[in-house]
């Protein structure tokens, strides 16, 4: 395996896990994070989908931070 | 001042803001295919895929040129502060282009195989080595991930929950990003016959925004006092020298925020410089219905107690003032935001 195969390679695991998590997080993790965006529409929710995908270790983070401040 | 979010937070002005410049980028695109279709004839003539890989590419450097300067003129002139709220969509119709730039490109020199053509990107041309034959497509392939990123998380939510300094420092990667596109077209141009058109421009670009940042740098260096200690406190010069409704700004000893000190209806007020919405310089604002209105967006406090005015809740640092001998005098200690300290009167400690 070459240099590139290997950036690539990762690229497209980071790149994978992050579209799934970021569905999984605009769906129901926006709202838990934060409680202004509970009540946001589809549109704000796709606005952020990029961001969370990039970004997933940062919001992993904060999801689970906010999960154990208020179980429910 | 949050509501709940919206996809896009529109307004009238920011509409216009944002038609205005759709327009300008579209005129560009068409100016630029009308010129190229007549300069570029014979034996010099291009295929309409390369004119727009050109259109597009020269299209996204200059409104990243723009957006650059945005930040410091408005330092050196209020008159461009209509450009700077609405910053943030003009960024990311910045990355709209460059991200078709950029898949034009992939498309047409890469696409033709049965290479995934990223791969290709990357393994086509390793010759790091080499000033004359250097991959320069790599370091605008890099500048577009950085503004990818950038573009992504430009909305409200994310300066939120990314909490301000993060997201602001994430954002300065726009400086990074410029260095790698300077780098990209430099190097470009050593590659093909006839750039220097565009390596010219690029130069008197880079000057334009190397200048605005060093004049801004220096003008506001010009703004700060001194401000010499008596007793603990802050001497911030003669009251009379603050105009009404503006503020003159102070530095605190051994760093920290500035303080801005506002002259409004006959008392001073003190409050840190600092925004609460985005770090905006609340010193470079004026006093507008009663309350100091920050330059970039418009957030509100009133001078007396750091507190926006009702309905919203947002809350920034106070300090105490008081008069001495027609001389200023501020306490560096910030008071909790939202608290409430009397402002001097002109008459009373004289
Ligand atoms: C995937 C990312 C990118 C790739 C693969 C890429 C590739 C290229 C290529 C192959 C050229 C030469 C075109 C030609 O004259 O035949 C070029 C030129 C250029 N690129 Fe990029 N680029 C990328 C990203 C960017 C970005 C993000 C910007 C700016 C925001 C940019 C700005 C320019 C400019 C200004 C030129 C010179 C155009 C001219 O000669 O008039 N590029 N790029
Ligand atoms: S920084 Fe946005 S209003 Fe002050």
């Amino acid at each position: 395996m070459t240099v590139a195969d290997a950036v690539i390679l990762f690229a497209a695991l980071y790149a994978s896990i992050g579209v799934g998590f970021a569905m999984l997080f605009v769906a129901r993790g926006v709202g838990r994070v934060d409680p202004v965006a509970r009540s946001a529409g589809v549109g704000f929710r796709l606005v952020i989908l990029p961001g969370a995908a990039v970004l997933w270790p940062v919001l992993l983070r904060l999801w689970w931070r906010s999960s154990r401040r208020a179980p429910a | 001042m949050s509501v709940g979010y919206r996809a896009v937070q529109w307004s009238r002005p920011k509409r216009l803001y944002d038609a205005c410049a759709a327009g300008a980028m579209l005129a560009y695109l068409a100016l630029f295919v009308g010129a190229g279709k007549l300069l570029w004839t014979g034996q010099r003539s291009i295929s309409d895929e390369v004119l727009l890989i050109r259109a597009t590419g020269s299209g996204a450097l200059a409104m990243l040129h723009v957006l650059l300067v945005i930040g410091p003129l408005a330092r050196l002139t209020p008159r461009a502060l209509p450009l700077l709220f609405n910053r943030r969509h003009l960024g990311v119709m910045t990355f709209a282009l460059a991200a078709l730039h950029g898949t034009l490109v992939v498309g047409y020199y890469h696409g033709f195989g049965a290479v995934n053509p990223i791969r290709s990107l990357l393994v086509n041309n390793t010759r790091f080595d080499s000033l004359r034959a250097f991959p320069f497509e790599l370091l605008g392939f890099a500048a577009l991930l950085v503004m990818f990123v950038m573009a992504a998380t430009s909305h409200d939510f994310w300066l939120k929950n990314l909490g301000a300094a993060a997201w602001k420092r994430l954002h300065m990667l726009v400086y990074p990003a410029y260095a790698l596109l300077v780098g990209h077209v430099a190097l470009g141009a050593v590659q093909s016959p006839r750039a220097w058109p565009a390596a010219a421009a690029l130069a008197a670009g880079a000057a334009c925004v190397t200048g605005f940042h060093l004049a801004a740098g220096w003008r506001s260096r010009g703004q700060d006092r001194a401000a010499p200690v008596a007793d603990g406190w802050l001497d911030a010069g003669p009251a009379a020298e603050i105009p009404l409704d503006r503020a003159r700004l102070v530095c605190a000893p051994g760093g920290g925020e500035r303080i801005a000190v506002f002259r409004h209806a006959g008392g001073i007020s003190a409050v840190t410089n600092v925004c609460a919405h985005q770090g905006g310089p609340l010193g470079e604002g004026r006093v507008i219905d009663g309350c100091i209105t920050c330059p970039w967006h418009g957030w509100q406090y009133r001078p007396e107690d750091g507190c926006a005015p009702p309905p919203f809740k947002e809350k920034i640092p106070t300090h105490q003032v008081r008069i001495v001998a027609g001389r200023v005098r501020i306490d560096p200690r910030p008071l909790p935001p939202g608290t409430a300290t009397p402002p001097a009167r002109e008459t009373s400690g004289a």
